[in-house]
C-alpha cells in the first residue's frame, strides 16, 4: 500500500516534471528565436549596406568632389567634411546648455523651472526633426539672408538637447546622496560639490548620452534641408588655402568655412538615392556605408569609453 | 567568454553578408525599345580661362549660392564644374530644390540667384521687390514611358533585320486623355491608331501616369501645354495643380519622376529632355498643332522658340507652337536675380560673369546642347545680355 502510494507520487512528479521541462524548453527556444529575429534586421542592414556600398568605395570617394552626371568618378569629400563640421558645431552648441540645465533640474527637480524643463524636454524630443529644421530656417536662415552650416549646426543642436538633458539628469540622479552630503558636510561649497564630486561621478554617463545624441544627429537629413541646403563644391582645403593666399585672418577663414551652405552625408544620400542615374545610386550606397561606419564608430567609442571607465572605477 | 562572443559576431556578420547577397535586387526589367537620342559620354573638356575675367582673387575665394529648378540642374551643375577652370576664384553651388523652392528662396533673399522655369507671379514680384527673370536656355519636356511589351519581339531569322519598335507617337488629345485618365489602357484605340508598328506589343495594362509632387516649372510648362492642347483639360496650367483622379503617382523633381517611371512598369511621365537622354529612356514623339510628328531635339525647340514673343518682363510661353517643326511642350528656363539690392558687389559680379559666360562661350553652349538643351536664339540672347548689364550693386553697374 505504502509503496503503491509513493510510486504514485513518483510518477505524478515525473509527469509534471516532464511537462515543466518541455514547456521550459519550448519557451526558451521561443525567446531565443525572438532574439535572433531581433538581431537579423541589424545584421541584415549592415551586411546589405556593405554589399551594395563597398564597390563604390575607393580613394577618390574620400578625396574628390562630385562630378557632373555623365562623367565618371568623383567622390563625396564635401559631404564628409560637412558632416564632421555640422556635428562638431551641434555638439558645441548643445552640450554646455544641456549639461548645465540638467544640473539645475537634478538639483531643483520640484521647482517650477525644473518641472517646466522636464516637461519641455519631453515635448521637444517628440517634435519631428523636419519641424526643427523649419524653425531654424525662420530663426536663422531668413534673418541672416543665407543658408549656412552654422544654421545646420544649430538645428542639430536643438535635436540633441533633449537627449543630452535627460541622460545627464538621470546620471546625476544616480550619484548617491551620501556623496553629495559628505562633500557638503566637509564644508565644500555647492559649486565645488557639483564640479568635483557630482560631475566626475556622472561623467561617463554624460559622455555616453552625448555620443548617442551625436550619433543620432549625424544621421539626420530633415533638419539640414532648410538650413545647410547642400553644396557640391564645398571644400575646406580650398577655402583655407585661398584664405591664406588672400591673407585673411583665422576668423575670416573660419567664417567662410562655417557661414555658407554645406552638405552632409545623409543629405547627399537622400539626394543621390532619388536620382535616376545608376552611378549616382551606386554612390548613394557608398555614402550609406560611410555614414553607417561613422555612426557605428561613434557608438563603439561610447561603449569602449564606458567599459574602460567602469574598469577604472572598479579598480 | 570574449572569444566566444567574437565568434558569434563573426558568424552573424558572415551570415548577414550571405543574406544580403541573396537579397540583392535583380536588375530592373529593361524595355526593348529603340532609343532615339542619348547623351554621349561627356568628354571632360578643360575650358580655357577667359582672359576678360580678372582672376586676382585666390582660387575658391568667392562662394556663390543658387537654388531652384531641377529642369536645368544637369547643365548648371556641369557649367559650375567647368567654370572652375574659367574663373578659379569662384565656387558656384546650385541646389536643385524645384522651381517653387527657388522662387521662395530668392524672394526671401536666402540665395544669390534662383533658377526657375515657372514664371513669377505678381505677388512674388511685389514681395521680392526688384526681381527680374532672365531666360538662360530652352528645353523640351518629353513624355518618357516604360511599357512592358505584350509579347516579346521575335528573334529575327538568320540574315533578317530585327524588328525595331519606333518611338511611341502621341498626339495632343492622347496626352491630355492619358493625364485626364480618360485613356486608361496602353492598348487604347487612340494610342493604337497612332502607332501601327506597336499593334502586337502594346499591352492590355493600366497606364500609370507620373507627375511632379513638388512645385515645379516643368509641371507648369507641361500643364500649360495640356490646357492649350484641349479644352478637356480643366485642371489648369500652373507649377502645382490638383491632378485629375486616376491611376497616377507623384515624384519629387525631374529625377524623381524619371526614377518612378524606370521602376513602374507600364508608366508614363514627363521630364526635361536631358533627364530622358542621360538615362537612355525612350520618349514619345508628339504630333503638333500643325499635324506633324516631331521629335524633341534642338531643331524642334528652336522652331518653338522662333514663335514666342517676350513680355516686358522678359518672359515668354512657347508651348503648342503653330509651325510645322515646333515641338509642342517646350519652355524657357530662367535665372532670377535681384536687380538693385545686391550688396556684395564681388559676388554679384561673379554671378553675372558666370551666366554671361554660360550664354556666350562656345564651350558652355556645346556642353548644354550635348545635354539636350537649346541655346537661346541670338536676338533673345542680345536682349538678355542687355538686361543683365542693367543689374546694379550699391548703385553702380555690376558688369563693366
Amino acid at each position: 500500500m505504502s509503496t503503491n502510494f509513493s510510486e504514485l507520487i513518483k510518477t505524478g512528479y515525473q509527469t509534471r516534471s516532464t511537462r515543466r521541462k518541455s514547456i521550459n524548453v519550448l519557451m526558451l527556444s521561443l525567446t531565443a528565436l525572438a532574439t535572433l529575429l531581433a538581431l537579423i534586421p541589424l545584421f541584415w542592414i549592415v551586411g546589405y549596406v556593405i554589399y551594395m556600398g563597398a564597390p563604390s568605395i575607393n580613394l577618390d570617394f574620400f578625396t574628390q568632389l562630385p562630378r557632373p552626371v555623365g562623367m565618371e568618378g568623383g567622390g563625396v569629400l564635401h559631404a564628409i567634411q560637412g558632416t564632421l563640421i555640422v556635428t562638431v558645431l551641434a555638439g558645441l552648441f548643445a552640450v554646455p546648455p544641456g549639461v548645465l540645465a540638467a544640473f539645475y533640474a537634478s538639483r531643483y527637480p520640484n521647482t517650477p523651472l525644473g518641472i517646466a524643463l522636464r516637461f519641455s524636454t519631453d515635448v521637444l524630443s517628440g517634435v519631428p526633426s523636419i519641424v526643427i529644421g523649419l524653425f531654424t530656417y525662420a530663426l536663422m536662415v531668413k534673418p541672416m539672408g543665407h543658408y549656412s552650416g552654422l544654421a545646420g549646426g544649430v538645428a542639430l543642436a536643438i535635436l540633441m538637447l533633449p537627449t543630452i538633458i535627460r541622460t545627464t539628469e538621470e546620471m546625476l540622479k544616480l550619484v548617491p546622496h551620501s556623496l553629495r552630503e559628505g562633500s557638503l558636510g566637509l564644508g565644500a561649497p555647492e559649486w565645488k560639490t557639483s564640479l568635483s564630486v557630482l560631475f566626475p561621478a556622472a561623467f561617463s554617463g554624460i559622455v555616453t548620452g552625448f555620443l548617442l545624441a551625436l550619433a543620432r544627429a549625424m544621421g539626420e537629413t530633415a533638419p539640414l534641408l532648410f538650413t545647410a541646403l547642400g553644396n557640391e563644391r564645398y571644400n575646406v582645403n580650398q577655402i583655407v588655402t585661398s584664405g591664406l593666399q588672400g591673407k585673411q585672418s583665422a576668423f575670416q577663414i573660419l567664417q567662410r568655412v562655417l557661414d555658407q551652405p554645406l552638405d552632409s552625408l545623409p543629405l547627399t544620400l537622400w539626394k543621390y538615392a532619388s536620382q535616376p542615374y545608376p552611378e549616382r545610386v551606386a554612390q548613394a550606397w557608398g555614402v550609406a556605408l560611410v555614414l553607417m561606419i561613422f555612426v557605428l564608430f561613434v557608438n563603439i567609442i561610447a561603449r569602449v569609453w564606458i567599459e574602460s571607465r567602469a574598469r577604472k572605477l572598479r579598480g | 567568454m570574449r572569444n566566444k562572443l567574437f565568434i558569434v559576431f563573426a558568424v552573424l556578420v558572415a551570415a548577414s553578408l550571405l543574406l544580403a547577397a541573396c537579397g540583392a535586387p535583380a536588375t530592373p526589367e529593361t524595355v526593348t525599345v529603340v532609343q532615339t537620342q542619348v547623351v554621349e559620354k561627356i568628354v571632360e573638356v578643360t575650358p580655357t580661362p577667359d582672359a576678360s575675367i580678372p582672376t586676382a582673387l585666390p582660387a575658391g575665394s568667392v562662394q556663390v549660392n543658387g537654388a531652384g529648378a531641377t529642369f536645368p540642374a544637369p547643365v548648371y551643375a556641369d557649367w559650375a564644374y567647368a567654370y572652375q577652370y574659367v574663373d578659379p576664384s569662384v565656387v558656384i553651388n546650385y541646389q536643385a530644390i524645384g522651381s517653387g523652392g527657388g522662387k521662395k528662396a530668392i524672394v526671401d533673399g536666402t540665395v544669390d540667384f534662383a533658377g526657375s522655369d515657372s514664371l513669377l507671379k505678381d505677388e512674388e514680384y511685389t514681395a521680392g521687390k526688384d526681381l527680374q527673370m532672365y531666360p538662360t536656355l530652352a528645353g523640351a519636356v518629353v513624355l518618357i514611358y516604360n511599357i512592358k511589351l505584350a509579347q516579346a519581339i521575335p528573334t529575327p531569322a538568320a540574315g533578317a533585320a530585327a524588328t525595331v519598335l519606333p518611338a511611341l507617337v502621341l498626339d495632343r488629345a492622347t496626352v491630355v486623355g492619358i493625364y485626364n485618365s480618360t485613356i486608361t489602357k496602353w492598348n487604347d484605340p487612340a494610342i493604337l491608331a497612332l502607332n501601327p508598328d506597336w499593334k502586337d506589343y502594346l499591352p492590355d495594362a493600366d497606364i500609370t501616369s507620373v507627375h511632379r509632387s513638388d512645385g515645379s516649372g516643368t509641371t507648369e510648362i507641361f500643364t500649360k501645354s495640356l490646357a492649350s492642347f484641349s479644352t478637356d483639360w480643366t485642371a489648369g496650367g500652373a507649377s502645382a495643380i490638383e491632378w485629375p483622379k486616376g491611376n497616377n503617382v507623384g515624384g519629387k523633381g525631374n529625377a524623381g519622376v524619371a526614377a518612378s517611371v524606370i521602376n513602374t512598369p507600364n508608366s508614363i511621365g514627363y521630364v526635361e529632355l536631358s533627364y530622358a537622354m542621360s538615362n537612355k529612356l525612350p520618349f514619345a514623339s508628339l504630333v503638333n498643332q500643325a499635324g506633324k510628328t516631331v521629335v524633341a531635339n534642338n531643331d524642334s525647340v528652336q522652331a518653338a522658340m522662333a514663335e514666342g514673343t517676350f513680355s516686358d518682363k522678359l518672359t515668354a510661353t512657347i508651348v503648342d507652337g503653330k509651325s510645322d517643326g515646333a515641338y509642342p511642350i517646350a519652355g524657357y528656363t530662367y535665372l532670377i536675380l535681384h536687380t538693385t539690392s545686391m550688396t556684395d558687389c564681388v559676388k554679384a559680379q561673379k554671378v553675372l560673369e558666370f551666366f554671361k559666360w554660360a550664354m556666350t562661350d562656345a564651350t558652355a553652349i556645346s556642353r548644354a546642347s550635348a545635354l539636350g538643351y537649346s541655346a537661346l536664339p541670338d536676338a533673345v540672347k542680345t536682349n538678355v545680355l542687355a538686361k543683365l548689364a542693367e543689374v546694379s550693386c550699391n548703385g553702380a553697374p555690376v558688369l563693366k
